[in-house]
C-alpha cells in the first residue's frame, strides 16, 4: 500500500483511539458527565461531583427568593420519584410547572446544587389545543 | 375540500410509488424501455401530487382551517401572514411533507436535466428514489399525517399559534435553506449510487455530481450558518453554536460533503479515490437521515425536543436498509473503482487533498462519536454518559487549526509533486507574514493564550497565500488586458471553480476571526432598579426606566439602559424586553414570557443583553449583560462562504455551466 495512505490510516486511527481513550478510560469529569435516574440518585448516600439529571418541574414546588429573584429551588420528578434541585442565575423563559427540564451540577445531601439548568426548547412547540370548546 | 384534495394527493402519490416498483420489477425482467418510461413518469406524477398536497396545506394554514390538528396547532387568528406560511414546517407532519416537497422539486430537476444526459442512470436511480420517497410518503399519510383533523368532540375557536421564538424572520429561512441543504443529499445518494451500480463513473458523472455538491453544499452552509445566528439573536444565551446532537446532527454531513468536494477534484484532475468519492458521497446522506433519527427519536436528551410521535424506530430501519444497500453495491462493485493513476508524493496538491479529507473525517468521527456516546456507553456498560461542549472544543479546536494553516498551504502544492525549491519560495512569504502577525498580535494581547496566537497566525497564512494566489493570476490576466477593472473581471471569471473555492476560504478564515472572540467572552448577572448603575467590563450600564405596554400580541416589559464608556460618552442605549404572550389568558400556566434581546453590535464587539425578569412589587429587574467579542465576523465569513460557492457554479453563458 502507498506510503501516504499508510501515514494518513495511521494518524486517523491515533486520534480516534485517543477520542475513545478521553471519553472512556481516563474519567475525566471536565469532558464527561453521567446521566442519572432520580431513582438512582436517591439511594446514593455519598455526594457526587457532577451528575446530569432531566425530568418535569414538580407543580407548586417552584420557590424564588423574596429578595433575589435569581435564587431559585424546585422539585424535578419522573414518575413517582422527586429530587430537590436548587440553582442560581438566570432561568430560561420556559420554566415553569411540568416543564421538561434538563440539570446538571453537584449532587449532595439529597439535593442537587445546579450549574446548568435548561428547558427543552421550543423549536417544536407542540401540546394541547389550547381554545377549545367540548360538543 | 381543499384538505381532502391535499389527504387525497398524498395518498394518490404513495400508490403511485407502490406501482412504480411493479413497472420498475417488469422492466429489469422484460429489458422493455417503455416500463422504464412508466416510471419516470410515475416519479414525476408523485413529485406533482407531493408539490399539490403542499399548497393544500399551505392553504389551509392561510385561511385558518382549525379543522385540522396541524393548523390548529401551529397558527392562531393572530398569527401575522408570513408566519402562516412558515408554520408550514414549523411541526412534525408539516415538516415532513415539507421534506418530500422540498425532494420533490429536486428530483424533477435530477429527473429532467440530470437524467436525461446520464440515460445510463436512470434504471437504479428510479428505484432509489422510489424507495426514499416511498419511505417518506408512508410517514406523511399513515404516521404523521398533515390532513389529520381534530378529533370530533371539540370544537377549536382558536388555534395555538406559533411559539414566539419561532416567530423571527430568520427562523423563518433558516428551516428551508437548511432542508435544501439536508434534501439535496438524497441527489448526491442516488446518483453516487446509480454511477456505482451502472458503472457509468466517466467525467461527465463526476462534472455533474460535483455541480450538485456545491449547491447543496451552499444551502448546506447557509442553513447552518442562519441556524447560529437565530440562535445568537433569539435565543438568550449569547451563543451560536453549543454543540446540541441537532446542532451536531448538520455539522456532521457538512465536513463530509465539503471533504467530497476536495476529494472529487482528485477523481476529477487525475481518476484517483474513486471507490473514497463514493463513501463520501453516499454518507453524506446516510449522516442526513442518521442525524434525522437522532433528533426525532429522543434517544439522545438534546434542548431541541421532538416529542410528538416517536418515529424512531422507521428512521432506523430506513437508516439500515440504506446502509446495507450501499454496503452490498460497494463490495460487488469494487472492482470498477481502481485508480487511474498513483500518488507520487506527500507534498503534493493530491497530498494535501488527502490531508483535508482526514482533517474533516476526524472532525466528523469526534462529533459523531461525541453525539452518540450517551447510547454507546449505556449499551456498553449501563451508564448513560453525556460529554459537553469542552470534549467537543478540546478535539476539534485543535485539528481545526491544522485545517486553517492546510488551507493556506494547499494553494502553495503544484499537482504530482512539488521541487523544493518551488515549496521553499512559496512558503517564504505566507510564513513571514504569519510570524509578523503573531508577535504583533503577542505585543498588544499577551502570548499568553495558545489558540487565539496560533488562530492568529493560521489567519494571516492563509490569507497570504489566498491573496497571493489572487495576485498571480492577476498579474496573468493585466498582461492580456488594458485597464485595471477588465484585467479583475477577467482573472475572476476565467476559473470561476479555482477562485470561488478561494472565496469560500476566505469565508472560512473570516469564520476564524470570529471564532478567536470565543477566548475572549465575558459575562455578568444583575439587579437593577431605575435610576441605578453597575460598572462592568469597563463600561457603565445605567437603567432608566422600565416601561410597559400591551402590544397586538403581546405584553411587555421595556427597559431602557444606557451604555456609558470610559469617557464617560454615552455609547449606546439597549431595549431589552420581557414580553408575556398569550397573556389575556386566564389560565397563567398557559401565558408565555419571552426574553427579547438587544444587542448593541460592532465590528469588534458585541454588547449583548437579555431582560431575564421583572420584579414589580420592586420595581426591579434581573439583567445579562454579556461582551461577546467579533461575533460579526462569524456571520461576514458565513456569507463570504456562501457567496463564494454560488460564483463558483453559478450558470454562467459562455461556458455551458447549466449541466448538473
Amino acid at each position: 500500500m502507498n506510503k501516504i495512505y499508510t501515514s494518513l490510516i495511521l494518524v486517523f486511527a491515533l486520534i480516534v483511539m485517543w477520542t475513545v481513550y478521553l471519553t472512556n478510560v481516563k474519567n475525566d469529569d471536565s469532558l464527561t458527565v453521567r446521566y442519572y435516574t432520580i431513582e438512582e440518585l436517591l439511594t446514593k448516600e455519598a455526594s457526587i461531583t457532577k451528575v446530569k439529571v432531566g425530568g418535569l418541574i414538580k407543580p407548586d414546588s417552584i420557590s424564588i427568593n423574596e429578595t433575589d429573584q435569581l435564587e431559585v429551588s424546585f422539585y424535578v420528578y419522573q414518575g413517582s420519584d422527586s429530587l430537590k434541585v436548587s440553582y442560581y442565575g438566570i432561568r430560561p423563559d420556559l420554566f415553569k410547572d411540568d416543564a421538561e427540564v434538563v440539570v446538571a451540577g453537584a449532587f449532595d445531601d439529597n439535593s442537587i446544587i445546579a450549574t446548568e439548568l435548561q428547558t427543552k426548547c421550543a423549536s417544536r412547540y407542540e401540546g394541547d389545543l389550547k381554545n377549545i370548546e367540548k360538543i | 375540500m381543499i384538505s381532502q384534495i391535499g389527504s387525497l394527493a398524498l395518498s394518490i402519490s404513495g400508490g403511485l410509488i407502490l406501482s412504480n416498483f411493479f413497472f420498475l420489477f417488469y422492466y429489469s425482467i422484460r429489458k422493455d424501455k417503455i416500463f422504464l418510461n412508466v416510471s419516470q413518469r410515475g416519479l414525476i406524477a408523485v413529485c406533482f401530487c407531493v408539490i399539490l398536497a403542499t399548497l393544500c396545506l399551505l392553504n389551509e394554514l392561510l385561511i385558518s382551517n382549525f379543522n385540522l390538528q396541524y393548523v390548529s396547532q401551529y397558527t392562531s387568528y393572530e398569527t401575522p401572514l408570513f408566519f402562516k406560511v412558515t408554520a408550514l414546517w414549523a411541526g412534525q407532519a408539516g415538516s415532513l411533507l415539507f421534506w418530500t416537497f422540498i425532494m420533490s422539486i429536486y428530483s424533477l430537476i435530477y429527473i429532467n436535466v440530470t437524467l436525461r444526459k446520464m440515460p445510463t442512470l436512470k434504471y437504479s436511480s428510479y428505484i432509489m428514489l422510489s424507495f426514499i420517497f416511498g419511505f417518506f410518503l408512508l410517514l406523511s399519510n399513515f404516521i404523521a399525517n398533515p390532513f389529520q383533523p381534530v378529533s370530533s368532540d371539540i370544537i377549536v375557536q382558536n388555534g395555538n399559534g406559533l411559539n414566539p421564538l419561532l416567530q423571527n424572520v430568520t427562523m423563518a429561512i433558516h428551516p428551508p435553506t437548511l432542508y435544501l441543504g439536508f434534501i439535496g443529499t438524497t441527489i448526491l445518494f442516488v446518483m453516487a449510487l446509480s454511477g456505482l451500480i451502472s458503472k457509468s463513473l466517466n467525467f461527465e458523472w463526476i462534472q455533474s455530481i460535483r455541480r450538485w455538491s456545491l449547491i447543496v453544499w451552499t444551502f448546506l452552509s447557509g442553513g447552518i450558518i442562519l441556524g447560529g445566528y437565530w440562535a445568537y439573536n433569539e435565543l438568550g444565551w449569547g451563543g451560536y453554536w453549543a454543540w446540541d446532537p441537532v446542532e451536531n446532527s448538520s455539522l456532521m454531513p457538512w465536513l463530509i460533503l465539503t471533504a467530497f468536494i476536495h476529494s472529487s477534484m482528485i477523481q476529477e484532475k487525475r481518476g484517483m479515490l474513486k471507490s473514497w468519492n463514493i463513501l463520501l458521497a453516499s454518507s453524506t446522506f446516510l449522516l442526513v437521515i442518521l442525524g434525522t433519527f437522532i433528533t426525532r427519536s429522543g434517544i439522545v436528551s438534546s434542548v431541541h425536543s421532538f416529542t410528538a410521535e416517536n418515529l424512531g424506530p422507521l428512521f432506523l430501519a430506513f437508516l439500515s436498509s440504506l446502509i446495507l444497500f450501499t454496503g452490498y453495491w460497494f463490495v460487488k462493485r469494487f472492482d470498477t473503482l481502481k485508480s487511474d493513476s498513483k500518488i507520487d508524493s506527500f507534498t503534493s496538491r493530491e497530498g494535501g487533498f488527502l490531508y483535508n479529507n482526514l482533517i474533516l473525517l476526524l472532525m466528523c468521527f469526534i462529533v459523531l462519536w461525541g453525539t452518540l456516546f450517551p447510547i454507546l456507553s449505556e449499551a456498553w456498560n449501563g451508564e448513560k454518559i453525556y460529554v459537553g461542549a469542552t470534549y467537543f472544543n478540546q478535539l476539534n479546536v485543535p485539528i481545526g487549526l491544522v485545517l486553517l494553516f492546510l488551507m493556506g498551504i494547499g494553494p502553495l502544492l503544484s499537482w504530482k509533486t512539488t521541487s523544493r525549491s518551488t515549496l521553499l519560495s512559496n512558503f517564504k512569504i505566507p510564513m513571514l507574514i504569519s510570524f509578523f502577525s503573531g508577535v504583533i498580535y503577542s505585543i498588544f494581547f499577551g502570548p499568553l493564550q495558545l489558540y487565539p496566537l496560533v488562530t492568529c497566525m493560521g489567519i494571516a497564512f492563509t490569507a497570504t497565500s489566498i491573496i497571493n494566489e489572487f495576485r498571480k493570476s492577476y498579474k496573468k490576466s493585466k498582461s492580456d488586458n488594458k485597464s485595471i477593472p477588465s484585467a479583475i473581471v477577467s482573472m475572476l471569471f476565467n476559473n470561476r471553480h479555482k477562485n470561488g473555492g478561494y472565496i469560500v476560504h476566505i469565508g472560512v478564515t473570516l469564520l476564524f476571526v470570529g471564532f478567536i472572540g470565543r477566548a475572549f467572552e465575558v459575562e455578568k448577572e444583575f439587579n437593577l432598579s431605575p435610576g441605578e448603575e453597575i460598572y462592568f467590563a469597563n463600561y457603565i450600564f445605567k437603567l432608566n426606566s422600565i416601561e410597559s405596554e400591551a402590544r397586538d400580541n403581546h405584553y411587555a416589559f421595556i427597559s431602557d439602559i444606557d451604555v456609558i464608556d470610559q469617557r464617560n460618552n454615552l455609547l449606546t442605549s439597549l431595549y431589552p424586553e420581557k414580553r408575556i404572550y398569550f397573556y389575556w389568558n386566564p389560565d397563567p400556566e398557559k401565558r408565555q414570557p419571552h426574553s427579547e434581546l438587544d444587542i448593541y453590535s460592532t465590528m469588534r464587539k458585541d454588547i449583548y443583553s437579555i431582560f431575564s425578569a421583572y420584579d414589580a412589587e420592586k420595581n426591579q429587574g434581573y439583567f445579562k449583560i454579556m461582551i461577546n467579542p467579533l461575533v460579526n465576523w462569524v456571520w461576514i465569513g458565513g456569507i463570504v462562504m456562501v457567496v463564494g460557492s454560488l460564483f463558483a457554479f453559478w450558470p454562467s453563458k459562455r461556458r455551458n455551466y447549466g449541466i448538473i
